[in-house]
């Protein structure tokens, strides 16, 4: 029998798989380990060095994102040395980052959430941020804020390798170094597809969503998100609706469409741009809002539900009764939903009793 | 979905969306996946960047044969040849899985028969695609054993489609790709509930789950159930119905679809609508259908209702109500309840989730899936039979569902309407990333708007050439049944003598011009084959009004 190969997690031991990181193991385990430039989607890249744990044996801090976990290792994630470390490490991002809850405009900020976690000081020397954004991007979605940027690259590796369009890059050296697009130019002139992905996996919310930004809706934190299945294709990806309760007089409002966190659902945390950014149409001006049937002058006229619904009774019972049954076509829609679809067809079999009963989605 | 049915007995993706990434062959066919499940496309990048091979299968250069390892580009309509080809390869190798077709399957020798007439010499004077790539593609098929085929529209909407289904069932047949992860044969859905419309019956051949309404005993069942009686009268299909709207058809009941922009051969159609006598419509925005429309009931969108979409890995998920609708706009549920009722039923659901409740308790496959359940454990895959049943990753494991996968022997018919001198060019419709069937969500968006305002049509260079339209210029495409006006987008993505359209734009619709001849067994229309000419533009170039 083949003895499972354990690692030694803070004392514990912690059964380690073929080809796991250090962090993958503790997060089986439940130990939390911080991370900024981490996400299960990408290769790991080691950038950040928010995830430094010990190891026995070895001089220097080593990265769990990116530190294979080998039988009989000895980890400690929350010795003193390991804490001060986080902690020094994160008083240097916040040097040249916001440090108010006031600037979390968009997504929750990460770094602000493991500076308050660890205790670390905000006292520090602040520092200008130099970094530049794309001037004149007129693109409608993506909006980035180079001062909250901390050059994790998560976007750019996301853009690269999960969504495979490189259309955001790093761009420049040290602190100069900011996210930038091939000669500068707007999103809309590359190749990328709008899928948000960039918006999706920033841990401090430099990449925001536009149209929120722009209309000053409260911050995520304030929103109220319902997970719901997406109303498009036929992948049935999972989304949270970010719903504002007391906007439209109390009817509510869909603030923004944010994806459900990376390994927890087939989508896998990623969303198109039709997904992420195509709810405008709920608001819009052109929704039917009243039941209409039409006059005798030809045109239709507002009217009650109880008064639509029995002239569309009348209608199709009278056709029922002159022409038969199998005069009556009932067309049903794969953009509803399943219970519709089974009342539709009830309907139609039912009361109706017709089989001519169908929907686009025949195929 | 029916040519799923008949050879492996259920109609759905066979695996999983996750199990993509882990596929080392990829053969996808018809199916412009990046533009039309971006999200299964990423799962395929993942796939191609851990080393798998992908193999596209489609007449247009798209953005996966940009990393595919092949790319199959055959002349549209000619996929019965290129299948059979690839088989009888296969066959005459012998790559065949012998256990798998003796153990699993039967009607083989009727298919290889069939596909020995077909050659891959004489497939690729047919096709355009060479024989030593028809060959590689099916060596390496048959040779890998996670290989997974995936396809979509392309495949389906052709007067052969379900022959195109068979072929592809064929292939998953004889090398015995069934029952395994990361393989199977997996139609990719275009809309959200496809799967769950055929599943809850909203067809004319089938009661919820598949039950055929042929059948005497599944009638005399929903009798009981339903406590009425019901008609034997076969029922019309959507193209059926929508030939004789007008004349058989004399009243319509419409629910969130707008027939006149999505039904092809659209002037005969809305002839045939002139005629009719009633028609009630029940959708979120007034479409162009409605002009037909006596009663109109005003809908809500998925943010505003409850219910459950089935994706297309058969998985039920929950749709949650997030926000209020606008005005007096009902829960498409209640409307119907609603109006069963002024209609003179007595039906009481207080929520969907009493009427998924009836609809799952008749049904095996469905019978452990609840909205309550989905609640707590999230989407389930069925076939789930019990409460206690964690739902199916992967159909057909141990054994295909139908008892043996049938092969079926698939000879080729040309598509209804081929290239001739006053319709020299073949037209192919299909959809684009940025827009969503007939677009009245999408063009009501800032983004896709401005990456697409407009309708085009893709031609190749030597063709525009000679029709002297050059790239950016206005063009009319027409057929002999309606004309559009467009975007040339000049590109050689398209094969000489093809041209491509979106039909997502009600300006030009692309249904004017395609035939509504349709498939023999489930009735799709032909949108991706008809012929059709392209000129100039007579008309001058819009100026924006300032």
């Amino acid at each position: 029998m083949i003895q499972q190969a354990h690692i030694m997690l803070n004392s514990k031991p912690a059964a380690c798989r073929d080809g796991e990181t250090v962090l993958q193991v503790a997060q089986r385990e439940g130990v939390f380990i911080p991370t900024l430039c981490h996400d299960p989607r990408l290769k790991p890249a080691g950038a950040c060095r928010t995830c430094l744990v010990e190891v026995e044996g070895q001089r220097r801090l080593l990265p769990a994102c990116a530190t294979p976990a080998a039988a009989g290792m000895v980890v400690k994630t929350d010795n003193d040395r390991v804490k001060r470390h986080v902690k020094g490490l994160l008083a240097l991002y916040l040097a040249d980052h916001p440090k108010d809850r006031a600037s979390e405009t968009g997504a929750p900020d990460q770094l602000l959430d493991l500076a308050e976690r660890f205790g670390a000081p905000t006292d520090w020397p602040a520092m200008p941020n130099v970094r530049a954004a794309r001037p004149g991007d007129a693109n409608p979605y993506v909006h980035f804020q180079p001062e909250k940027c901390i050059a994790c690259a998560r976007c750019t590796r996301y853009c690269a390798e999960v969504e495979s369009v490189h259309a955001i890059t790093l761009a420049n050296r040290g602190s100069l170094t900011t996210i930038f697009t091939a000669d500068g130019r707007g999103l809309m002139d590359t190749t990328c597809e709008l899928c948000g992905g960039c918006i999706d996996t920033c841990p401090t919310g430099a990449m925001t969503e536009k149209k929120p930004f722009l209309t000053k809706a409260k911050p995520e934190r304030q929103l109220e998100k319902v997970r719901t299945t997406c109303n498009y294709c036929g992948v049935g990806c999972q989304m949270d609706l970010n719903v504002d309760h007391s906007a439209n007089e109390g009817r509510g409002k869909v603030v923004k469409v944010t994806s459900p966190p990376p390994g927890t659902t087939t989508n896998d945390g990623n969303l198109c741009v039709k997904g992420r950014f195509a709810y405008d149409f709920l608001e819009h001006r052109d929704r039917l809002t009243m039941p209409l049937v039409r006059g005798d002058d030809g045109k239709f006229h507002e009217t009650t539900w109880e008064a639509a619904l029995q002239a569309a009774a009348r209608g199709l019972l009278k056709i029922k009764t002159e022409h038969g049954s199998d005069a009556l076509g009932f067309i049903s829609s794969s953009r509803c939903t399943m219970e519709e679809n089974y009342l539709v067809q009830k309907l139609s079999r039912s009361i109706f009793k017709t089989n001519n009963v169908h929907q686009c989605a025949a195929t | 979905m029916a040519g799923l049915v008949t050879t492996f007995g259920a109609g759905a993706m066979t695996n999983s969306i996750g199990e993509i990434r882990d596929a080392d062959f990829l053969f996808v066919t018809g199916s412009n996946t990046t533009e039309a499940h971006p999200i299964i496309a990423m799962e395929m990048k993942r796939a191609v960047s851990r080393g798998a091979k992908l193999v596209v299968c489609d007449p247009r250069s798209i953005w996966l044969t940009e990393i595919a390892h092949r790319h199959l580009k055959l002349q549209p309509g000619t996929d019965v040849w290129l299948l059979n080809a690839m088989a009888h390869v296969i066959v005459v190798e012998d790559l065949v899985d012998k256990d798998f077709i003796a153990q699993h399957t039967e009607n083989y020798e009727a298919m290889k028969a069939a596909v020995l007439k077909y050659p891959p010499e004489e497939a690729e004077k047919i096709t355009g695609v060479p024989a030593e790539d028809i060959r590689a593609t099916a060596r390496e098929y048959a040779a890998t054993k996670k290989a997974g085929i995936y396809y979509t529209l392309g495949i389906t909407e052709h007067t052969h489609g379900t022959d195109n289904v068979y072929c592809l069932a064929n292939l998953v047949l004889m090398t015995g790709h069934l029952g395994q992860p990361n393989a199977g044969l997996n139609p990719l859905r275009g809309q959200n509930n496809v799967q769950g419309a055929n599943d809850a019956g909203a067809t004319p051949v089938f009661f919820p789950g598949y039950q055929r309404a042929a059948d005497e005993e599944v009638v005399a069942k929903y009798e009981k159930i339903w406590d009425t009686d019901l008609s034997r009268a076969p029922g019309l299909n959507l193209n059926e119905m929508m030939k004789v709207v007008g004349k058989k058809i004399k009243g319509l009941f419409i629910m969130g679809e707008d027939i006149v922009l999505s039904e092809p051969n659209a002037c005969k159609l809305e002839q045939g609508l002139n005629g009719i006598e009633f028609l009630v419509l029940q959708d979120i925005f007034l479409n162009e259908t409605a002009r037909y429309a006596k009663v109109i009931f005003p809908a809500t969108a998925f943010a505003e209702k409850d219910g459950t979409f089935t994706n297309s890995e058969r998985r039920v998920q929950l749709v949650r109500k997030a926000v209020e609708p606008p005005g007096q706009a009902r829960a498409d549920w209640q409307i119907l309840v609603d109006l069963g009722n002024a209609c003179g039923a007595k039906w009481n659901y207080s929520k969907p989730a009493e009427i998924y409740d009836e609809l799952a308790r008749h049904v095996p496959r469905f019978a452990g899936i609840s909205h309550a359940r989905i609640e707590k454990e999230g989407g389930l895959q069925w076939p789930c039979p019990a409460s206690d049943h964690p739902g199916t990753l992967f159909l057909h494991k141990g054994g295909v569902l139908r008892g043996k996968g049938l092969f079926e022997a698939v000879e080729y018919r040309p598509s209804s309407e081929l290239a001739d001198n006053e319709f020299p060019l073949i037209l192919s419709t299909g959809r684009t990333l940025y827009h969503y069937n007939s677009a009245t969500q999408t063009r009501r968006e800032s983004g896709p708007h401005t990456k697409q305002p407009e309708a085009f049509v893709q031609i190749h260079p030597k063709d525009a050439e000679r029709r002297g339209i050059a790239d950016g210029e206005l063009a009319e495409v027409y057929s002999r049944r309606g004309k559009v006006l467009c975007r040339a987008m000049v590109t050689r993505e398209v094969r000489r003598g093809c041209v491509w359209m979106p039909f997502h734009f009600a300006e030009a619709r692309a249904n004017t011009l395609t035939t509504d001849a349709g498939d023999a067994v489930t009735g799709t229309a032909e949108y991706k084959v008809c012929a059709v000419e392209v000129r100039k533009a007579s008309v001058p170039e819009p100026q924006p009004a300032d």
